[in-house]
Parts: C-alpha cells; structure tokens; sequence
C-alpha cells in the first residue's frame, strides 16, 4: 500500500474519540514534551525547521507565519479553521471525527508556541456532530487539566472554545473567519492590516488549518528534521487526500507528499469505476483547475501541481471520467459560487451571477459562441480583481476547462441540449 | 526604493515625511500614509470610486478604483493603498480601461436603469463613471434582472431604492463610523445582498439627510426632494445654514425661485461636510409666500403704502424727533441674531454714534461678565482636546451637527466625551475628566455662567478652552460687534451700561422709554410676544425692518421690508467666531434696497458723515477696517479677541 | 421677338387647360408629410396612462429653453403614467419653440412627439404657451364613458389628423378644444417669476382701526 500514515496511524483504533482511548495511543504526550522540552521561541523554530505548510489550500510555511506576529503584543489568538467547505473536501471533518483530541492536542501546542491564551475552534455549521464531538473532547481535556490554567504544571495557560458556524464557505477565508467568530457579518476585511498584526478583536491572531494543527504533536514528537524529510524539498510531511469522483474506492488516503497522483489513484482507490477511463481531475478541490490524464505522473508536491497549471489546493482530488461533461460541471461549481458569494465586492457579487447564467445557457445549448467569448472576458475580468480569493477561483475552474476542452464548449453553443450527456446516453444504451 | 535607485536618483532623500510616487509619469511627493487615491486627486488625475468616500475609512468593495502597480502582481485598490516611496502608478493603461468596464458592466446587471425617473439623474456617479469609463454595452444576454423593492419609506425623510443600490457600503459606514449609530444593515448575500434597515424598521437618526448625499447612486433619496427638481434645473448659491449658530456651510439649491434643498458644502473646519435633519429640511420655511412687501408709515389715524425714500425720511425725522423731545436714551435699539455681521455692525455704529443711545442689545437676557474666552474653542480644535465636557443636553440640542465632531474626536483620536447634567457642579465636572490634559468644554448660553464656574475648577486639572453654543445664525456675530448693552464692539467695556432688551421692552412698554429701533426678524423676541405687543403699541415711534407679517410688523410706525436669508449678501459669524459669507440666491420679496444701505441712509440723514454706499461689500470692508478681528479673519477665518491671538 | 413672345404665349396656351396649383387656403388644405414637425403631441398608453413620466430629458435637450416640466409622484392607487413619476405640468412656449425635434429624440418613453399642425398663430402672447391639458391626445376610452385615467382630462384631439375631413377647418376644432380648457388650473411660466405683483399681505386696515 502506498498510503503513509502519521496522522491516521491510530484512527480505527478503540475509543480513539475520547481522551482515554487517545492518552492510550500515547496521546498528550507530546504536549508533555513540548513543555519539557522546548522554550515558545524554540518551539516556533522547531516548526520553521520542520517546514510545514498550511494545509487549508495556500500552502503558505506555517512557521513563517507564525513570525509575523509582532512581539510582545499581547492577547494574541490562535483560531482553528475547521470551516471546511471547499467542494470535494472532507479531510478535516475525518481528523475530527476520529479523533477529535490529536486537534486539541496540536492546537494547544500551537498556542503554547504563540503564547495564546484563548484559542477558538471554528468548525462550519453543517458539522454539528464533530463540534458535538469537539465540545465534549474539550470538556474531558479540561477536566484532565489539558485545558485552562497552569497547563500539566507548565505554568501556561489556554483555555479552548469551539464555535459553529452558520455555514458559510466565505468563512473559511481567515479574515471573514474573524469577522463572523466577532459575531459580525461573514465577510473578508480589507488586507493590511493582516490578521497577525490586527485580526480578532484588533489583536494579533493566527488561523491555522485542522490538518496543519494535527500534524504538530507528530513534529514536536518525532523532531522538525524528521518531518522536513519526510516528503519532498518544498512539500514535507504527509497530507490527507479526499478522494472521490467517477473512482472505485472514495474516501482519504494519507499520503507522503511526492507520491505520484497515479499511484493515489490506482492504488488507494482502486482506478476510476465500470472500467472506464479518466478524462480529467481536479487536485485541489472545486477550486483548483482542471487537469488531465496526463498529468497524473506528477508527484503529489504543491509545487509541481503548481507548474501544471493548478494547485493541491485543500487536497481533494475529484476524478472524472470520460462520460463527464466538463460544462456540466463547471455550471454546478460556478452556481456553488454565486451561492456562495458573500456579496462584498462587486465582480464576485455580480461576476458568479453573470457566469453562473451564461453557464446555464451554455449547458443548456442555447448560448452562442459570441457569449462563450464573453464568458472568458467575464472570467478575466473578475480573476484578480476581487476583493479574497472567492471571486478569482469561481473562475479558475471554468477557464481552465475552457482552455483544455475547449472543442467541447463550443459544440454546446447552438446545440440546444448538452451534446456530451447525449453521446453519454447512447453510449450506455 | 529599488525604483528609485535604478533611475539613477539618489537613494538617500531627506527624510521630510513624503514619499515620491509617480502617477500615469507624473511624479509628486506626497505625506507617507496618503492613498493613492488621494495622491492621483493631487496629481489631477481622476481616478474612479464608489465604496471609497473622503470621510471614511476605506472598504475597498466596488473595485473601480484598481490600478496598475509596478511590482505588484495583481491591480491594486487606489482608496486602500498607501503610497510608498518609488512606487509606479499607472490608471491610463489598456488593462485599467478594461477593468472599469468590466467593473461597470458588472454593476449595471441588475441596475434598473430607470434614470429618467430617479432623482439622482444628473449627478449620479454611476451615469457619471458610465458615461466617461463604461463600455458602453452589456453583454448579458438575460434581459430579466433581480428585481428588489422600490420606493420603500426608510423615515419621513427618507426613500430607499434597493434596486438602484450598488451596495457600496458608504451608507453603513456612515452609520458606523460617523455617527456611531446603527441602523442601515446588509441582508442576504452575494447577488441577493441588499440594503435595508433591520426588522425594518424606521430610521431615528437625527442626521439621515446625509445619507442620499453619501449615496453614489440613487437608492438612497431625500423624500423631501422626490422629483422636485433635475439638478441641471438647480440654481445653486453657496450659503451658511440659517438654522443655527453653527454655522454648517451648504449649498443652496433653487428652482422657479424657491430654495429646493440644502446641499452640504463641505467645510472641513466647521461641518466636515454632514449637516444635522434640522437644518437640512428647513428649507422650505424659506419659501413662504408670507412676507412683508411694501415699506409702510402709520402715524396715529392712518396706515399708508410709501416709497422707501419716503420710510427712510419719515424714520430719520421721528427718530430724530423722539430724541429731541425726550433725549437720545429714550431710544432703545435691538438688533437680531438673524441679521448679518454687516447689518449689526452698522445699527450698533448707528445707535451709539449717531442717535447717541447706550441701551442696545439683540435678545432679552442679561449677559454680564461676557469675555472673548467663551468662544476660544474652534469647532476643529475639539479634536485635539483628550477630554470633552458637554454640560447639559442643550448644546447638541442646539447645534447638532456638534455630535458628530465629538463623536469623531472619540473614534478617531480616542478622546473622552463626558456628558454631564447642566446642573452638574464644578467638583463633579473636576472628579470626570480626572487625568486630562487638554480639556474643551462645551456649554449653551443659558449655562454660560455656570460654564464659567466649571471651567476654573477645571483649570485645576488641565488647560481648559470653552466652547459657548449661541443662538441665532449670528448671535456670535451679534456680540463680537457689540449688541450688547454692557460691552462695546469686540467685548469692549463699557462706562455706562444701557438696558438690556427685556428692560428696552418694558421701558417702552411703561412709557420711560419712546422710541424703538430695530432690525428683525428676531426670534427672541418673538417668543415673548406678549411683551412685545405692549412695548411696539405703547411706543411713540417704532422704526422697523422685519420680513415676515407680525406683531411688529403691524404696528411699526414705520415699516421697512427686510431681506430673508438667501435674499441678501453678508456674512454671519459662527460659534466659534468663523465668519462666513452668504450670497444672494432667490430675487428678493420685496423691491426696497438691502438693510445696510438703508441703514447708511437713514444714519446720513441722521448726520452722519463718510459711510459710504451701503453696498453689503462696502460695508464688509468698513468693518474689516474698524475690527481687526474681523480684519484677520477676512472670509472664512476665525474672528478672536483674546490676548494671544491679538498678540 | 416675335418668336419668343410666341413661344410664351404657346406656354401660357398649354397651360390654360390643366388645374391650377394654388390652394385656396384655409378653406383648403394640403396634406403635410408624415414626418412634418409641428405642434408637439403628447402621446398615451393603449390603457389611457399617459406616457410622459417627467424625466425632463425634453427640457434638458432642447436648444431653446422652450419647455418646462413640472414631476409629482404618482398615487399607486390612482396612477397617472405607469411608475413612480409623473408630470403635473408641462408647458412649451410654442414661440419660443425652433421645432428641432430633439425632444422627441430625447424621449426615453416616446412620449412626446411633433405631430403636423403647423398653424400656431394666436391674437393672445399667453396662449402660445401650451399646457399639458392642450398638448395630450385624447383617449378612445373617454368616448366609451371610461373613468379618465389622468385629472388633465380628454385633451387635445390630436390623433388620426389625416381622419378629419380635409375641409373642417381646424381651427374650429381648436376653438371646440379651448372652450373645454381652464386656464385657471393651467398656470403660465410666466406666473412663476418673482411675486412682485402680488398685493401687499398686511392688512390695509390695521393701522386705521386703531
């Protein structure tokens, strides 16, 4: 098997869930370490060595963003992103529901390193059972002295809250993340002030990823060093991959970064379904830009998936095979944009609507080619203008299928129905 | 800084607290911290916005204003970025153009586009920025629009359109950062997103009036000027709010000859542009159809329609002859905190030079021990005092604009508002602003005295500067020129004080005094008009200029018509002792010459030499010449009388 | 020169047969073009609303000043165009008027147009000035006892001009229409200048009762 598992290694395992069946698997343990062994400042640094990147879908060095908080600004927070929403993506809500105590775990050693003494959990609305399962974790973690005062006798103290959601995908961006944990309209603010110089309540605050927070116990433990060589020169450690789509075995599969995508596919899930072929995938969830069959030699690396003209992303792969009709789907992800669309700026607000109705039109084989061209200008004129990055990945997808299918765009103009799910039909008949 | 050392320029400049930036190849040096928005302004390039509004902190929402930054992958918002040495701006490239077409293509996809019928027609950014930046088509091949509701009442003053919004934000931004009110929300979200009022409810403010004027487009619309006029048809005359003493610069606007609106002028050091509903909506009482046409002479058996000519004679032989008969002190002269600087300026000059009486005042109570530092707090200064004392409800009442300033100076400058009761006692006032430093303390006319008691005590834990609200859209002016009976021009004491106007009053109405001067309309004294009736019946001679049909219109001996606020050139004098202009926007009512050159001919008549032609300009510059205050301040500054600033 | 005055007899010869060109008006008249642009014609929806909405986009592109528009709101209730605008006034100083046509262009609603009466010659200066009452076409609905959409009322006849029997002198017609019309509810610009003329508002008496 080609899955490595550090994260997932004891899921499975009985009673992971609560702090027992987690202190059984050596859990809190490398919280213990992390006090013995190391200083905050040491702490930091031990997390830059490890090389660590953010695993929420930027891919941004978790260390270095850790630095950028200004010294000796006090209270600072550490927010949880587990806002999970990207479509195709459910890594965090399995980290969670496994066990929820490798989070807190990490997310307390996370605070000790930033010197935070009120760290949130922000977990999206629909996830009501994993934020059940949060709060009753976070109960037992307090009342093993995990959590609130004097931690394990380190003298530092943290207390946890978790908060829901109301189930906004502009939540996951850190800063409406802000706004909406200040009781406030779900909406990005306005960069700079960035978030680690003034974010909650006009303190400096880190948000990190469930998966980044996860893989903190594993780094203090095993040492940045290990982790850094785990993986590949820019890309170490591990990642977990929601797979799903036209494939036999959907599901995650933690991987070692650098693995090639085909290995993921064929080995983890078992190669795409009823024998058919795969006609394209998007590594990074409904965001990223499409790739294809060709692309699947590429390592599992943020990098390289970068070169190819997409991105890891979140880490959700969504394969299709050649029975889809990429203007079909880019409809369903454009309309889950203009649904979306927090309604701040303007061609995100407007921009999804008019590319989601285009869309329709397209799929629907009444569009021309006159408004398929449009539909690009429309996209170039709203990617790199908006306000957060919602507005400019509505398009990414759409562009990039345009670009890679494009004979298949233009044959729905004037077709009056969608041509691909015709030619479907009759092949299944 | 890279830039500027590859174009040869040496790195090391003076650290003056600019930064060079170069526009579209125009190169400025501008304070570190201007946007670049503000830095193009400078360079006289416009640059587009919506969400972005001078007063306000920026949003960055409509994204009309992106540019291009040399070294920054993606366009960039001018409002919210700061201008950093070296940086390459440019707005004429063919990528800028595209992006403000496609910004406004996106914008007029579900605007409804039913300019012919919005009010905003004329003046609208969004007619404005199409028409200059637009693309001049839409591709958009749905003709169906989201449709929002139309014509919802938000108040008495104000109408919401939610389809014609372009969700700029700017209205709820008023409310969070000017007013500290809330009451304009976001419902909904992305292409549903609309502006409403929470629960829908009506708005309470008392400073709405400026939101249609903060609205880029017609969604937000004054109810008062619902299709009243198109803007081309404005007849526009920059004025001062006659509503109170504060002195809020506006544009009068006017059309067929009647004021339509008042449009805010903003004046950074008075109003900061906003204007409070009070003075905003008052307009119309300017438009009334009640007023005094003709110049009218009674003497005991008749009442005769005359030529001015013949009003000013008649007034200079009974005045003259009151004085004869009885002596000059028998005359009693009131201006009014209505009149203008140059009209007082010439009635005080006329009472106590020609006709030689010392019993001059413009309202009714005392005012003993006045002095300059009463008005020593500028409007602006409030900003930079850390502590703030407001003593009683009145001052705000009175002047409402004033809450917006202290607002500011307590969100923007984090200083201390303390609004304690009028009858809060000067040790009480001492313990609440505990740890200042620079204190400004607020108070009406009425507490004046009190406000004086509380300002020494203050004077123990900081330096206090006074503030004193007056009354009348120039009751400042009034007293700086000496309507007063105890002080002279410029708070010069006085050897013999005269009576104030209530005993002026009932001295007439007694019978020990005969004769009456006045300059009117005057609202303090029409609040007391019992007293005023039977002192202008019981007087043998009653001289006086009024507008409006009255009490003292009907039985004045002699009847000047007066001018209204929009029908006569000036200027009126604020709080804070600005003096400002007004200009004549609407013909006036009646056909007789303004009040100054009347009063100059009536003091010739009198016997008095060298006042010139009675021109308002003339007379502006007599005063300029005899009160050096007045002479500093020329148009626009401050008038002050206390040591330091003579010095 | 004899030959030429015979050449111009032979003309005056041949001619003396056909019908001369002349055109006794006004008891005759001749038909003008379909795009002749004479007096404006303010036009209706087929429901009887009026289509002006008082943008005033006619004023703000005529060249001449010559029109004066006045907005209300309509009551929802009892509308008199569709929307939310109305004009309560509309005037054209028809002397004032060069017949450009650009009111007609501006009309977003094609409100307005120049229709092909030509003869607006008047003893009385004031009349020249047309209201809204005298400008709107009538409505067919009124024939048909329908309730008046509009408070202006029926207005003038000024549709189907080609109808009307060529020898019913228009001017008759005008002169059916003005009996119909109020001038005291129709104000003149002229009203709208400054109020000098209006009498004095104080009482005559008050001094002399005294």
């Amino acid at each position: 098997m080609a899955e490595y598992k550090l994260l997932t290694k004891d899921f499975g395992a009985d009673g992971l869930q609560t702090l027992k069946g987690y202190e059984k698997v050596g859990g809190y343990q490398a919280l213990r370490d992390a006090f013995k062994k190391f200083t905050p400042e040491t702490l930091v640094a031990e997390v830059k060595t490890s090389n660590i990147r953010g695993r929420g879908g930027a891919g941004f060095p978790t260390g270095m963003k850790w630095s950028f908080l200004p010294k000796d600004v006090f209270p600072r927070y550490l927010c949880c992103n587990a806002d999970e929403s990207e479509p195709g993506c459910f890594k965090d809500r399995y980290l969670i529901d496994e066990s929820p105590h490798q989070l807190i775990e990490g997310l307390l050693i996370a605070s000790y390193a930033l010197q935070v003494n009120t760290s949130f959990i922000y977990i999206r609305g629909e996830y009501h059972d994993q934020r059940l399962l949060l709060e009753r974790a976070t109960e037992e973690a307090r009342a093993a002295g995990y959590i609130g005062k004097n931690i394990l006798g380190s003298g530092f103290d943290c207390d946890v809250i978790v908060h829901g959601g109301a189930g906004a995908y502009i939540c996951g961006e850190e800063t409406a993340l802000i706004e909406s944990l200040e009781g406030l309209r779900g909406q990005p603010r306005l960069k700079p002030p960035f978030p680690a110089i003034k974010g909650l309540y006009g303190q400096p605050t880190v948000v990190n990823n469930v998966e980044t927070l996860c893989n903190l116990p594993h780094i203090v433990q095993r040492g940045g060093e290990w982790f850094k060589a785990l993986g590949t020169d820019k890309s170490a450690g591990t990642r977990v991959f929601c797979c799903s789509g036209h494939i036999n075995r959907p599901g995650n599969y933690e991987m070692k970064l650098g693995t090639p995508i085909r290995e993921l596919l064929e080995e983890e899930c078992g190669g795409i379904w009823r024998g058919q072929s795969l006609k394209a995938f998007q590594p990074g969830g409904g965001s990223m830009q499409v790739l294809l069959p060709q692309h699947l030699d590429l390592p599992l690396d943020m990098n390289a998936v970068q070169e190819a003209g997409s991105s890891l992303g979140a880490g959700a792969m969504i394969f299709m095979d050649e029975t889809t009709c990429l203007v079909d789907v880019s409809m369903r992800l454009v309309d889950f944009y203009r649904h979306e669309s927090c309604g701040k700026c303007v061609p995100c607000r407007e921009g999804t609507y008019f590319e989601s109705e285009l869309m329709h039109r397209l799929e629907a084989g009444q569009a021309t080619l006159a408004e398929l061209a449009s539909l690009a200008d429309i996209c170039s004129n709203m990617d790199g203008r908006c306000f957060c990055p919602l507005g400019d990945t509505a398009t990414w997808f759409v562009m990039s299928a345009y670009k890679s299918f494009r004979d298949e765009f233009e044959a729905h103009c004037g077709a009056g129905r969608c041509p691909v799910r015709a030619q479907a039909t009759a092949l299944v008949a | 800084m890279t830039a500027v050392a590859e174009t040869g320029t040496p790195p090391e400049q003076p650290d003056d607290g600019r930064v060079g930036i170069s526009i579209d190849g125009r190169e400025l040096r501008v304070p570190k911290g201007t946007l670049v928005l503000d830095a193009a302004t400078e360079a006289g390039i416009h640059i587009p916005i919506y969400c972005a509004h001078p007063k306000m902190d920026p949003v960055a929402v409509c994204r009309m204003c992106l540019v291009n930054i040399e070294k920054f992958p993606k366009p960039q918002p001018a409002c919210a970025t700061v201008a950093g040495d070296g940086m390459v701006v440019r707005t004429n490239i063919p990528e800028v153009t595209k992006i403000r077409e496609g910004m406004l293509e996106f914008l007029l996809l579900n605007h409804p586009l039913d300019c012919p019928v919005c009010d905003r027609g004329g003046e609208c950014d969004l007619q404005d920025f199409t028409f200059r930046y637009g693309p001049g088509i839409s591709r958009f091949p749905i003709t169906e629009k989201v449709h929002f509701k139309k014509a919802v009442p938000l108040s008495e003053h104000i109408e919401l359109d939610q389809e014609r919004c372009i969700l700029c934000w700017r209205c709820v931004r008023y409310y969070d950062e000017i007013t500290g009110e809330k009451e304009i929300v976001l419902q909904q979200r992305g292409v549903d997103t609309l502006v409403s009022t929470f629960d829908d409810r009506q708005l309470q403010s008392k400073f709405q009036g400026n939101l249609p004027e903060v609205c880029p487009v017609g969604a937000l619309t004054h109810r008062k000027y619902r299709f009243v006029s198109r803007p081309w048809d404005l007849q526009r005359t920059a004025s001062v709010c006659p509503e109170c003493s504060y002195g809020c610069n506006i544009n009068a606007d006017s059309r067929d000859f009647e004021v339509r609106r008042f449009a805010s002028r903003d004046n950074p050091l008075v109003d900061d542009m906003w204007l409070c509903d009070r003075g905003r909506y008052s307009f119309d009482r300017w438009n009334t159809s009640e007023r005094v046409r003709r110049p009218v002479v009674r003497s005991d058996d008749e009442s005769r329609d005359v030529t001015v000519a013949e009003a000013i004679t008649q007034a200079a032989r009974r005045l003259r002859e009151i004085a004869e008969e009885y002596g000059a002190a028998s005359i009693g002269v009131l201006g009014s905190s209505a009149s203008t600087n140059e009209e007082l300026f010439l009635l005080e000059r006329l009472a106590r030079q020609v006709i030689g009486t010392p019993h001059v005042d413009h309202q009714l109570e005392p005012f003993d021990g006045i002095s300059a530092a009463e008005h020593e707090l500028g409007i602006a200064e409030i900003e930079e005092c850390d502590t703030l004392i407001v003593l009683g409800a009145d001052p705000e009442e009175q002047a409402p604009v004033l809450t917006l300033r202290l607002y500011k100076a307590e969100r923007k400058k984090g200083a201390r508002v303390i609004r304690l009761s009028s009858d809060a006692t000067a040790a009480d006032a001492a313990i609440a602003a505990s740890g200042a430093t620079r204190i400004g303390l607020i108070a009406d006319e009425t507490n004046r005295a009190h406000a004086a008691a509380v300002a020494t005590a203050l004077g123990a834990v900081g330096s206090v500067r006074r503030l004193t609200i007056t009354r009348g859209i120039n009751g400042r002016g009034a007293k700086d020129l000496g309507l007063l009976p105890n002080v002279g021009p410029a708070y010069a004491a006085l050897a013999e004080p005269g009576k104030n106007g209530r005993q002026i009053l009932e001295g007439l109405a007694s019978g020990t005094m005969r004769g009456l001067l006045m300059l009117g309309p005057n609202p303090a004294l029409e609040a007391e008009s019992e007293l005023l009736e039977r002192a202008v019946r019981k007087a043998a001679c009653v001289v006086a200029f009024d507008t409006r049909p009255g009490i003292v219109s009907r039985y004045a001996t002699v009847l000047i018509p007066g001018h209204a606020v929009f029908e006569k050139a000036g200027s009126v004098t604020n709080v804070e002792g600005r003096v400002q202009r007004i200009r004549a926007g609407l013909p006036p009512a009646s056909a007789t010459p303004v009040e100054t050159r009347v009063l100059t001919t009536l003091a010739g008549l009198m016997g008095a030499v060298g006042w010139g032609s009675g021109d308002p300009l003339a007379v502006n510059r007599l005063l300029r010449d005899e009160s050096p205050a007045y002479g500093r301040a020329g148009n626009g500054g401050r008038a002050l009388f206390t040591a330091e600033a003579v010095a | 020169m004899i030959k030429e005055i015979a050449k111009g007899l032979a003309f005056t010869l041949k001619k003396m047969g056909t019908h001369p060109i002349t055109v006794q008006y006004p008891e005759e008249q001749k038909p003008v073009s379909p795009r002749h642009r004479g007096r404006h014609i303010l036009h209706r929806y087929d429901n009887g609303l009026e289509r002006c909405i008082g943008c005033e986009l006619c004023a703000a592109a005529c060249p001449v000043g010559c029109i004066y528009v006045l907005a209300a709101e309509n009551d929802p209730k009892a509308p008199i165009s569709p929307g939310e605008r109305y004009a309560e006034r509309y005037e054209i100083n028809l002397m004032r008027c060069i017949y450009c046509g650009y009111c007609a262009e501006a009309c977003p609603t094609e409100a307005i147009t120049l229709g092909p009466r030509f003869e607006m010659a008047d003893y009385r200066r004031e009349r020249t000035v047309v209201t809204k009452a005298e400008l709107l076409e009538s409505w067919p609905g009124f024939a048909q006892g329908q309730r008046p959409p509009s408070p202006v009322g029926a207005g003038a006849d000024q549709t189907g001009r080609e109808d009307l029997d060529p020898g019913v002198r228009p001017r008759a017609a005008w002169a059916a229409q003005e009996n119909t019309l109020d001038h005291q509810t129709a104000p003149h610009p002229g009203d709208l200048g400054v109020p000098v003329d209006v009498p004095t508002v104080i009482e005559p008496g008050a001094g002399k009762t005294k």
